[in-house]
């Protein structure tokens, strides 16, 4: 079984692994217009604004969509069949996680889900992942 | 309106298409753009463009004018990675036709499978650039979950079921078993469909095109020179791109329909007809969700609609309202990627199709792609 594959950081997205392995999700912002950005860049992709501000995220979102993997991506040879989703997070950007904690099937994951940040560590980065809210907090 | 320049097809011509890996597309490639120029009654030496679409192992513009012996080119263009597919080819060479620039266009497109799971990729790539934020989630089938996440997307937001889906698929096989290059011609039933394997689920592998390799080929030229030619010219009514607002197959701010909705738009406002007089619909099914997409974003019926207008597959199959894809599409009938959309409206709109054939067909609608790299066009036939 091959490993997993690990984020390789580039010059605009070095803060955001760096506030990651700190345990916490941070997002480019830009200081034009507001928005937050997603991916990391150099520029907002909204107002064309130079400057942009890191913040700390609120870490969580909804399901935007997903679907479950049959077809294994090296690593996840004993995890097939596994989710893909894509959240919508309160800032209003979407990214790419697995679902963690939850059964990775149809019935257990559903799009408007809540989630939350976690972070999987893995070869000395520290990964953003999501795992459904449950219980108090969880709009159902 | 257009006057002697109006863009005109006046020559389609195909390859044979195999599953084996290792085919030479050169002789290929050279088989189809001969067979379009036979069909037009051209000779090589009166092309004076060549547009294509690229791919890997695919013949780029200048090679086919060196394998064909053409004398020169007055224009010519590769226009792949970001384009509307296959179809992108013939928009340019409508674009460089009408404007003068030259006077007949060959476009051609021809595919080499890609062998092997998640496109053909065979090497891991760095988790860099944009990728460092997919790849390390498993994410690694490039297209293939993106298109799983607009079906759930789909259904969540506009309702309808998975055998809305299926109907694609079973029609491609109702036409293919009727058309001579047909590939795969068993028909397939619901249960079939409801029970192929999944790739990326909900994405099925009956919601996936059939890899092939093969080539096709059209002539485009001037009303004018149509008008000296042997075979059954074919009016380009209207020719529109699409990108939609922030172009992205994940991140367009249309994660379900991306760029369909406004191509569409400004296809029919350019066009002489109406989607009322649509005979024939030849939308792109590399994935079933990309042509449920078209018939939607086109108004051939309303957004969400489609499950109760396809009236069990009714209304799209032979004898249909609606006939779409009437040589099996790319699902059943190869990848030829998107160009094979195009030959056959213009063969449907010449009625050489025989036992597929729509009867009485004078407009026909085409499109290819989706999400950041829409391409349509309406084609008719006075």
């Amino acid at each position: 079984m091959s490993a997993r594959f690990v984020p390789v950081p580039t010059p605009e997205t070095g803060t955001y692994w760096e506030k990651a392995a700190e345990g916490e999700l941070w997002l480019p912002r830009c200081d034009s217009c507001g928005r937050a950005v997603f991916y990391p860049r150099s520029f907002c992709p909204h107002c064309h604004g130079d400057d942009l501000t890191w913040f700390r995220a609120s870490g969580r979102g909804v399901v935007e969509s997903f679907i479950i993997n049959h077809n294994p991506a090296p690593g996840y040879e004993q995890d097939a069949p596994y989710v893909i989703a894509l959240i919508m997070l309160e800032e209003g950007v979407r990214l790419t996680t697995n679902l963690l904690g939850v059964e990775q099937t149809p019935d257990a994951v559903r799009i408007g889900l809540p989630v939350e940040v976690v972070f999987e560590q893995r070869d000395g980065i520290a990964l953003p992942q999501f795992r459904v809210i449950t219980g108090d907090g969880a709009s159902g | 309106m257009k006057g002697a320049r109006q863009a005109t097809v006046v020559g389609v011509g195909y390859s044979s298409v195999h599953r084996e890996i290792g085919v030479d597309t050169r002789p290929l490639v050279v088989d189809a753009c001969l067979g379009a120029l036979h069909d037009a009654g051209l000779t090589t030496s009166q092309i004076d463009a060549v547009f294509e679409y690229p791919g890997a192992g695919s013949q780029i513009a200048v090679n086919v004018q060196r394998l064909l012996g053409i004398p020169d080119l007055r224009a010519f263009g590769d226009l792949g990675g970001s384009g509307p597919s296959g179809l992108a080819a013939a928009m340019a060479a409508v674009a460089a036709v009408e404007s003068g620039v030259c006077d007949v266009a060959l476009v051609f497109r021809s595919v080499n499978r890609e062998w092997g799971q998640q496109s053909g990729r065979t090497e891991v790539p760095p988790a860099g650039n944009a990728a460092q934020f997919t790849l390390p989630y498993g994410d690694f089938g490039g297209i293939i979950p993106s298109i799983g996440m607009k079906k759930y997307r789909r259904l969540a937001e506009l309702g309808g079921s998975e055998e809305d889906y299926g109907h694609i698929t079973l029609n491609a096989r109702q036409w293919s078993a009727m058309y001579e290059r047909g590939v795969l011609t068993q028909p397939l039933t619901m249960d079939d469909y409801l029970s192929s394997r999944f790739i990326a689920e909900p994405l099925r592998l009956l919601d996936c095109d059939y890899p092939v390799t093969g080539a096709c080929a059209a002539i485009i030229t001037t009303a004018e020179r149509a008008r000296d030619l042997a075979g059954a010219a074919v009016t380009v009514d209207s020719v529109a791109f699409g990108t939609g607002s922030r172009p992205d197959w994940t991140f367009s701010d249309d994660f379900v329909f991306g760029g369909t909705i406004g191509c569409a738009q400004h296809l029919w406002a350019t066009s002489s007809v109406t989607p009322a007089e649509v005979d024939v619909a030849e939308l792109y099914d590399g994935f079933t969700h990309i042509t449920i997409s078209w018939v939607e974003a086109l108004g051939l019926c309303g957004i969400g609609e489609f499950g109760d207008w396809v009236d069990g597959g009714k209304r799209i199959g032979p004898g249909g309202a609606l006939p779409l894809n009437t040589n099996g599409g790319q699902l059943a009938s190869g990848r030829l990627h998107g160009l094979s959309f195009l030959t056959e409206a213009v063969q449907q709109l010449r009625g050489d199709c025989g036992p597929r054939q729509v009867p009485g067909a004078r407009v026909a609608v085409v499109a290819n792609a989706h999400g950041p790299q829409c391409g349509a066009m309406v084609l008719t036939r006075t």
